[in-house]
């Protein structure tokens, strides 16, 4: 049994509190009686959740981050896993140049990235009247992301069982569909929660990106932050972690959170 | 079944020539081993044949069919790989039925023949395992199940014993054979371990360096070994030099430093060459006062190995060779002592 | 050789919206600005000179630097000792801690500057708590306090991580022959295991002074308006007004500057990582 200083121990304590804490804290403030953000919590009540509910904007913002999220899921999964294939199957020269390439989006600053976009869909394209600038940037951030987690799966896979198939009679669409695809299922549904995850949260893209007149649940927060101060924000907080936190239990579910490598 | 012939292969990756002008002809239902060192080509020429490999050079036949273009899934073939290769997420059932679903085999027929194939192998009733509950012997065997069920025209296998520990392996060489040998099979078989190819082929393909060294029955390949290379790598050999003084039908007279010898091979050789002959240790024996012997030497070291006992006799020369005896005198090390060389079982190398 | 079909979508999605755009900024830092428009016709070198001689802008860009080398640091020396037991601790809470170190990861940043400001208002949770003994109020928030102890909660997995995936690759059993050769915990530690594992200590600074130099919504929401940092000050002309030449300039200068630290960063460290990596 491997033992560990006292002092070490005691401060490792001290940081995953400090880690935590913030997150933490936003949820009791969510369910505080009072009006502003006293600590402790002067009761118990819902009247934040009540408050958000009849936002229009915060509602049609939580509306609008769900459905891009699921849709840029969706393109990032279809993008990355074949690229993803291609790299660990296929390609023999110039990998570590392709592999850069596909996780380019994940190394550059993502500050950047919203900049260059904005620049390019005002000046080539039709601007910021729809939400397709929006969509296309989280997909570029999110596609490293399912990339990673896919090659991973097929690294982990068997060695040799797609050859066996072949050697059985099987053509190369037969073995992608019987053998390849069913083991790397779960590296592609891991990648796309992550892509969920990550664009239901991104905050730099969506702010230069998005249409005028609506709004992404983080940005609408980040405004009424700049602003207005009362728990309903914590209130919006506690709904997005939660989700998060549920499509993070779904991935530990399916994959373990050790998928999770940088 | 047909016979499978190897023409002319040769495989480059790159700039690494992997396998070099390798022929071979293979007869229905025989069972030939591919044996070498890693690295020796023989994983790479199997891989030709089952078409997972494209030849630089060379042509792959089944009986009349040139299959050389032909991918895997056209060869009916069965493979055993070295890990097995079982999918995970099928049952043992479902992974034999792979086989036949590919091949168009379906309902009662199949459940039929895994079933059967199951029996076979000794794995009844397994159909609803998964790999992962099985020991490695049981995967190893669903594999072979997977290999035979659809009936094939030809059996590879790629080392597929080298994961097990050894009894286990012991008892898979002689299941394996058996089995083959019931079915009638055409098969090649890639193993580095001699000893299980001299156990389970009819006939030995010994490769080194992509090249072929030899090819014939165990017994030819041991007691006539073509190189220096097969000579070492299966069994022990003494490496005897010398100059030839006569060559006359078979037989050639070598004349070493420490006297003379005569030895057999294949081919006639010219008076005055230098020469390489090879004798196995049990070839030599520790002479008693009666018998007359130019070998003369002293035991460098002795060692007691149980059922054998093992000397190691220096030369006037310097040759330290290998003596192996079942029983007798065990005289101490520094003891001087006549070597009587069984004449027949000198081989000339190439 | 339909093969590379495959990886056709994903380059085409990389190739044109993040090589083109990202040589797009190129170009626009170049371009002249212009009151009416996102920018006016022809080239100059205006902009560049602009920032390169004004203290405004390069005091905001020492600015920023600092934060990064104080998150930086901050992050090291706070996130060094976790990677280390995470990546050595037998302990079955060990899952537990790792999805931890992950969580913050997986919450928005929004969320968790509103946590801390929570925390760290005047009369937020830490102040309330100080008050209880008869300390403070501090001020703790729209300053550069603030602002460095989020950018520090922030980042900090960014540095745990592969730290942590570093120390783990070190084989355990190098420590256990130095052990054997008479070799005590901390000098194990100190000769053996940390300079094996200095490749991962480089990947975590890089990473976070990287991420700490770009950051926006940090300095933002935790600095009131009285932190300026670039790239505030790029996104406010971006947004704001219309000076985009001179915004993508700003970005650029910023993100040159940042990539020559890590440059000489990365070869102070080359040294020491011989052998290892």
């Amino acid at each position: 049994m491997k033992r560990f200083p006292a002092w070490l121990i005691a401060f490792n304590a001290l940081m995953y509190a400090f880690l935590l804490l913030p997150i933490a804290i936003v949820i009791p403030m969510s369910l505080n009686a009072g009006e502003y953000l006293a600590f402790p919590p002067q009761g118990f009540s819902i009247r934040w959740y009540v408050s958000f509910l009849n936002s229009e904007q915060f509602t049609s913002a939580l509306l609008r981050s769900l459905w891009l999220a699921v849709a840029v899921a969706m393109l990032a999964s279809a993008i990355a896993s074949p690229a993803a294939i291609f790299y660990v199957r296929c390609l023999r020269a110039g990998r570590e140049k392709f592999r850069l390439t596909m996780l380019a989006p994940m190394l550059l600053p993502e500050v950047l990235t919203s900049i260059a976009l904005l620049f390019f869909f005002n000046q080539l394209f039709f601007g910021k009247s729809t939400i397709v600038p929006l969509m296309i940037g989280h997909v570029i951030i999110t596609i490293p992301f399912v990339f990673l987690t896919v090659t991973s799966a097929l690294y982990n896979m068997p060695p040799g069982v797609e050859e066996a198939a072949r050697t059985m009679g099987a053509g190369p669409w037969a073995v992608f569909r019987r053998v390849t695809f069913p083991l790397i299922k779960s590296g592609i549904v891991t990648g796309a929660m992550l892509a969920f995850i990550m664009s239901f949260d991104n905050v730099n893209i969506s702010l230069l990106l998005k249409p005028l007149g609506s709004s992404t649940l983080p940005i609408q927060l980040f405004d009424y932050l700049r602003y207005d101060f009362d728990p309903t924000a914590a209130a919006v907080s506690t709904i997005s972690l939660t989700i998060t936190l549920i499509v993070v239990l779904l991935i530990d579910r399916f994959y373990g959170l050790r998928a999770v490598r940088f | 079944m047909a016979r499978l012939r190897i023409e002319r292969l040769s495989k480059a990756f790159g700039g690494v020539v992997a396998v070099q002008a390798v022929d071979l002809d293979v007869a229905e239902g025989e069972f030939v081993s591919l044996l070498g060192p890693s690295g020796c080509g023989k994983t790479t020429t199997l891989r030709c044949v089952a078409g997972l490999e494209e030849p630089t050079v060379g042509r792959i036949l089944f009986g009349e069919r040139d299959v050389t273009r032909l991918p895997p899934e056209q060869r009916l073939i069965g493979m055993v790989f070295q890990s097995y290769a079982l999918f995970p997420h099928m049952t043992v059932g479902d992974n034999i039925d792979f086989a036949l679903q590919m091949r168009g085999v379906r309902g009662d027929e199949a459940g039929r023949r895994i079933a059967g194939v199951l029996d076979t192998v000794q794995l009844k009733g397994m159909e609803a395992r998964y790999p992962r509950e099985l020991s490695g012997g049981q995967q190893q065997r669903v594999a072979l199940a997977r290999a035979l069920v659809a009936e094939p025209e030809l059996l590879l296998l790629d080392e597929p014993l080298a994961n097990l520990d050894a009894k286990l392996r012991e008892e898979m060489r002689f299941f394996i054979r058996s089995l083959q040998r019931r079915l009638q099979i055409t098969t090649l078989y890639v193993t580095h371990d001699q000893s299980e190819a001299m156990i389970m082929s009819d006939r030995i393909v010994v490769m080194f360096g992509g090249r072929i060294h030899q090819t014939g029955r165990p017994e030819d390949i041991y007691h006539r070994p073509a190189t220096a290379e097969v000579a070492n790598f299966i069994g022990q050999a003494n490496m005897l030099k010398g100059t030839v003084v006569e060559w006359r039908e078979g037989v050639a007279t070598v004349a070493a430093a420490w006297g003379r010898f005569r030895c057999g091979t294949s081919r006639p050789v010219p008076e005055g060459s230098l020469v390489t002959a090879m004798v196995r240790p049990e070839a030599l024996r520790l002479a008693n006062g009666a018998d007359r012997s130019e070998m003369t030497g002293r035991i460098v070291a002795r060692h007691f190995l149980g059922n054998v006992l093992d000397y190691r006799v220096g030369l006037a020369d310097g040759t330290v060779v290998c003596v192996q005896a079942m029983a007798g005198s065990f005289p101490p090390e520094g003891a001087t002592v006549s070597l009587k060389i069984d004449q027949d079982k000198v081989w000339l190398l190439r | 050789m339909r093969r590379w079909l495959l990886a056709l979508p994903a380059m085409l999605m990389v190739g044109l919206f993040v090589v083109v755009p990202y040589l797009n900024i190129v170009v626009m830092s170049f371009r002249a600005p212009s009151p009416s428009a996102i920018y006016g016709p022809g080239f100059t070198l205006d902009n560049y000179a602009r920032i390169l001689s004004d203290p405004l802008y390069l005091g905001l860009l020492k600015d920023t630097l600092l934060y990064a080398l104080g998150t930086t640091s901050l992050c090291f020396a706070i996130g060094f000792p976790v990677a280390y037991h995470l990546a050595r601790t037998e302990s079955r809470w060990r899952g537990l801690l790792y999805a931890g170190v992950l969580s913050p990861l997986l919450t928005g940043v929004v969320i968790r500057c509103f946590g801390w400001i929570v925390l760290l208002a005047n009369n937020g949770v830490i102040n309330q708590l100080l008050g209880l003994a008869g300390l403070g109020p501090y001020r703790l928030m729209y300053n550069p306090v603030g602002v460095t102890i989020a950018l520090v909660h922030v980042f900090l997995p960014f540095m745990i991580l592969p730290i942590m995936n570093a120390i783990q690759s070190v084989d355990p059993r190098l420590s256990e022959a130095a052990r054997t050769m008479g070799a005590s915990s901390a000098r194990t530690f100190v000769r053996v295991v940390l300079p094996l594992s200095l490749p991962g200590v480089q990947s975590g600074v890089i990473l976070v002074f990287v991420l700490s130099a770009s950051a926006y919504i940090i300095p933002m929401l935790l600095g009131g308006g009285q932190v300026s940092t670039t790239p505030t000050v790029v996104v406010q002309q971006l947004m704001g007004s219309l000076l985009w030449p001179f915004g993508a300039t700003l970005a650029l200068v910023l993100s040159f500057t940042a990539l020559i630290v890590v440059a000489l960063f990365g070869a102070a460290t080359r040294r020491a990582m011989r052998g290892v990596a």
